[in-house]
């Protein structure tokens, strides 16, 4: 009975630790990099889901220049010619509305969450 | 204003004019290529004379988009022209082009303030108007190199947002 509990006992700590493990894995989730190209005057995808922490990297496919400018101006990427890029990290609280701000027409966005 | 108008609307008929869309279309490619260089290079023209004459912001943002945009494009058809092993070749295409700019230059530079402005705005949208009808429509259905009418097509695909920017700069000035 004794041996019974000590084995139960072991295998829900090893559960435990397991459980932990997964959620330290998670809480120190590694920070990923977005992808938008830029084509025929539109950001692709328009609109991301994206985590603190994490970055978004603008390439400029088209040959005008262009740049992803936040809607208040608190970020921007410069100038971006063709086949350039160039990546903002993402922050709590950041803008997360931008625009094109030699083509203002062009807007995209991205959600922290 | 109204007489300036006039003298926009005839420089732009004449555009059409002084050559039919035939002679147009039997250019080669690297007259055709002259043309499309000229285009650029008269529209960075108007926009230097914009920074240079206005002083309304709007119309400077306008102005560096153009000589911004059109210059990587023609930056683009010159390397595209190098890799090909070829040169743009003059035409009287390009020379009536050149015409037609002089004397327009000639005519907006006797403007100032928002007579300037309004005046300015509505060639650009004239001119990317013609100018993208004959892109679209007579030199790329013509061009042999497949490489050259990518670039063209690639360079319709701006003038027709520069054209969407004009419509909405001549409504705003006019407004």
């Amino acid at each position: 009975m004794t041996e019974l509990i000590s084995r139960r006992k072991i295998m829900i700590g090893a559960v435990t630790s397991l459980t932990a493990l997964a959620c330290r894995a998670d809480g120190a989730r590694k920070p990923k990099t977005h992808v938008v190209k830029i084509r025929s005057f539109t950001f692709e995808p328009a609109h991301l889901q994206v985590q603190s922490g994490d970055s978004v990297r603008w390439i400029n496919e088209d040959l005008a220049p262009h740049t992803a400018t936040a809607e208040e101006f608190g970020w921007d990427t410069g100038e971006l010619a063709n086949g350039a890029s160039a990546e903002v990290e993402v922050s709590d609280g950041m803008e997360t509305t931008y625009f094109c701000a030699f083509h203002p027409h062009m807007k995209g966005s991205f959600e922290i969450i | 204003m109204k007489l300036f108008m006039s003298a926009i609307a005839v420089a732009t008929a004449m555009i059409a004019t002084q050559a039919s869309a035939q002679d147009v279309a039997d250019l080669n490619d690297v007259e055709m290529a002259h043309v499309a260089y000229t285009a650029d290079n008269i529209d960075i023209r108007y926009a230097h004379l914009a920074l240079a004459l206005s002083s309304n912001p709007d119309v400077h943002e306008f102005a560096n988009t153009m000589i911004r945009d059109h210059t990587a494009v023609n930056e683009a058809a010159l390397g595209l022209l190098d890799k090909l092993g070829a040169t743009a070749q003059d035409n009287f295409f390009s020379q009536a082009l050149n015409e037609n700019a002089e004397k327009i230059i000639d005519d907006l530079s006797k403007l100032r303030g928002a007579e300037f402005d309004e005046a300015y705005a509505a060639n650009e949208l004239a001119y990317h108007q013609t100018v993208n009808e004959l892109v679209e429509n007579t030199l790329i259905p013509n061009i042999d190199n497949d490489e050259v009418r990518a670039l063209f097509q690639q360079g319709l695909e701006i003038f027709r947002v520069h054209e969407g920017h004009a419509e909405m700069m001549v409504s705003a000035l006019n407004g």
